[in-house]
């Protein structure tokens, strides 16, 4: 998510406005989904036992929480969003890239590899974690003439996880993996 | 009282096999790491043990789960006086005087202070598991539809207040949480509520996937935003804690450990909020107030006590409400349910064993931190230097896996995944975890309590605010929402003026 305020932990008033208003619409539109959602009269249900009535004061209450938190980042002028410019610090920028190649890396592997596409799992996890490291230490490794080695130890971190986590989960533990 | 010692005495004998004992010293030490290792925490460690032990005898599991939890927020104390970094969020309040003790030069008199302050913790809260487990269950008996739904909503508005620094924020993660819980198909028409046609939503949100998202890919996430400093260890000498320090602050450890015991009751509060007060409590009452923060031994003390004391205490809403009273034991309750054991008011009168045997396997985790505490330095310092570039993708493998192992379905991957992304927005807004999760527990027995006590009563409210134990739960509400108020907070002072002041 991007603050304002880079990589600092202080959430801004900005932020909590827009996040207040993210969680009214979305306490708004559970109250209708369940307001919407089917009596069930046909088998017997009456109003304590309709499917949305707890759902529907759950998102009522969310609805009014985001409410609160909106009046009070408001007062603390969260609302004038274009008052200052939303701008990331190169700090912030670097950490939102890391985060960003973690993430796109973690989805790749467990959402896309993993099960899918005839990819055993101890192959997908060989290149996911050779490729992660690989990739995070790049730039260090440089600096110091050693991408061959660094190479070297990724793709042995790579090899030694996926046959320590295939062997340890199935054939010890017999548990079922992807 | 004899029976309850002989049935201790037997629980602690059905434990002295070589089975077993492997299993404990070999799940502390599993334990142990994951607590040092920041970006690992507790939660994680513990939903990641539950996949391992799936096959396991239901015992044998619950052993290796304790075991690691004690471990785990043992462990966490090693990072933070060494690195000034805490393991897991239960040693955030050790890093203040364990490591301006480490950086005196006395890393290895810290360490023995962490040890025996988390092994009598731990013994401590023991205690009051024994105690209060039995007395306790028999007061849940009394609980009824209406008593056990002010008593969830209890849980998430006091999770919410005393986690994070910010309660409005703590309460929305909490009905959240609650909300997730009704995905699927509700309990009395099988109705599916915001499946949007997918099958695989029709069975809910499995809880170890969604603990594994916001415990351990979100905190992947958030450790991989810092690029990672040099380690750099102060030297350090003998690590065996002096009976000196122990006499001398003997206080400081039955005020931590009880405090930490009462916090672990509180569901959902957790081991960090348990270290945080055991250490303010200690600072009110030193002489010496000032040192705290600069290597005081009554304050680290007052930490680690306080947290290990937690470990028990929190296990004790699991046993006889099957209301977790930390995330660590919301997985503890989540692999119960899977090996068959029902927690809850009936567990003292189905099976009282059970709740011996869970003490006895508290008492061998101690036996197991004592042990790796006194001889366990130097693998320690190798675990704490290995790269994050290296341990974040092996853990994230270990995300995947635990998350699918449960069901073996891939779309727990994906909630993996979600909750992961959600708790890392969620975390960079401030917004506490902890009730979230708790959320997700006790959605299900929230409906369930409120239909059927509208039910039972024809849609009458009295009996919900009228009946003596719901009364006080909902008045309870009532204060810790009027306290956030400043005008409400201020009222005991103007009432105290009013009448004391001289005409």
């Amino acid at each position: 998510m991007i603050a304002d305020e880079g990589i600092e932990d202080k959430v801004s008033p900005r932020a909590d406005f827009i996040s207040a208003l993210v969680w009214m619409a979305f306490g708004l539109s559970v109250v209708i989904a369940c307001w919407r959602m089917d009596r069930l009269e046909a088998q017997g249900a009456t109003f304590y036992t309709v499917p949305g009535l707890v759902p529907g004061i759950l998102g009522a209450v969310m609805f009014l929480l985001g409410m609160f938190l909106a009046i009070r980042a408001g007062r603390a002028g969260g609302h004038r969003l274009g008052a200052t410019p939303w701008v990331m610090t190169s700090g912030g920028r670097a950490a939102a890239i890391r985060v960003g190649w973690v993430l796109v890396m973690s989805l790749v592997y467990a959402a896309g590899m993993v099960g899918h596409r005839g990819i055993p799992f101890w192959l997908a996890t060989f290149l996911f974690v050779s490729v992660f490291i690989l990739l995070f230490d790049w730039t260090e490794r440089s600096a110091k003439g050693e991408t061959a080695k660094g190479a070297a130890i990724a793709l042995v971190y790579g090899a030694g996880t996926a046959f320590l986590v295939t062997y340890v989960f199935q054939e010890v533990f017999l548990v079922r993996l992807p | 009282m004899f029976s309850g010692l002989i049935a201790f005495g037997h629980s602690i004998w059905s434990f002295v096999t070589p089975e077993s004992l492997f299993y404990v010293f070999s799940s502390t030490l599993v334990g142990l790491i994951i607590g040092a290792l920041p970006g690992l925490t507790a939660t994680m460690g513990l939903a990641l043990m539950t996949t391992l032990t799936l096959k396991m005898e239901a015992s044998q599991a619950l052993l290796v789960l304790i075991c690691t939890y004690v471990g785990a927020i043992y462990g966490g104390s090693r990072s933070a006086i060494l690195l000034n970094i805490p393991g897991t969020p239960a040693s955030a309040a050790s890093c203040l005087d364990g490591y301006a003790l480490a950086r005196q030069g006395h890393a290895g008199r810290a360490m023995g202070i962490a040890t025996s302050g988390s092994v009598l913790g731990t013994l401590i809260g023991m205690f009051f598991l024994a105690l209060f487990t039995p007395l306790l269950g028999e007061l849940a008996l009394k609980f009824g539809a209406y008593e056990f739904f002010w008593l969830t909503v209890f849980g998430v508005v006091i999770s919410g207040t005393l986690t994070g620094d910010d309660p409005l924020k703590g309460w929305m993660a909490g009905f959240l949480g609650l909300f997730v819980a009704g995905i699927g198909q509700e309990s009395i028409y099988a109705y599916e509520r915001f499946t949007f046609g997918y099958r695989d939503l029709a069975g809910g949100i499995q809880l170890v996937p969604a603990l594994v998202g916001a415990f351990g890919f979100a905190e992947l996430l958030s450790v991989m935003k810092e690029r990672q400093l040099p380690v750099k260890i102060n030297p350090f000498d003998t690590v065996i804690p002096k009976l000196a320090d122990i006499t001398r602050h003997w206080k400081t450890i039955l005020r931590s450990g009880c405090i930490g015991t009462f916090i672990g009751i509180v569901p959902g509060v957790g081991e960090d909020v348990a270290a945080w007060s055991s250490y303010a409590a200690a600072k009110r009452a030193s002489k010496e107030p000032e040192l705290f923060g600069k290597g005081s031994i009554d304050g680290l003390m007052a930490a680690e006590t306080g947290d290990n004391a937690c470990v028990p205490g929190a296990v004790i809403p699991v046993l006889t409400l099957a209301i977790p009273g930390s995330a660590p034991a919301a997985v503890l309750m989540a692999a119960m349910l899977i090996h068959g054991v029902q927690p809850g008011p009936m567990i003292m009168v189905q099976s009282p064993q059970f709740v011996y045997d869970v003490v006895a396997m508290m008492m061998f985790a101690t036996i197991g931190i004592l042990f790796y505490g006194l001889t366990l330095t130097k693998l320690m310092i190798r675990v704490l230097q290995v790269p994050q570039t290296v341990m974040v993708p092996i853990i994230l493998v270990l995300c995947a896996v635990g998350s699918f192992a449960i069901a073996g379905r891939l779309f727990d991957i994906w909630v993996m995944l979600g909750f992961g992304i959600l708790g890392f927005i969620l975390r960079q807004l401030n917004y506490p975890m902890a009730p979230l999760v708790l959320g997700i527990v006790l959605g299900d027995l929230l409906e369930k309590s409120l239909r059927r006590g509208l039910v039972l009563s024809d849609g009458n409210l009295e009996p919900f605010l009228m009946r003596p134990i719901a009364m006080v739960m909902w008045l309870s509400i009532v204060i810790i929402i009027a306290m956030r108020f400043e005008f409400v907070r201020a009222l005991p002072g103007k009432f105290r003026a009013l009448v004391f002041s001289k005409p």
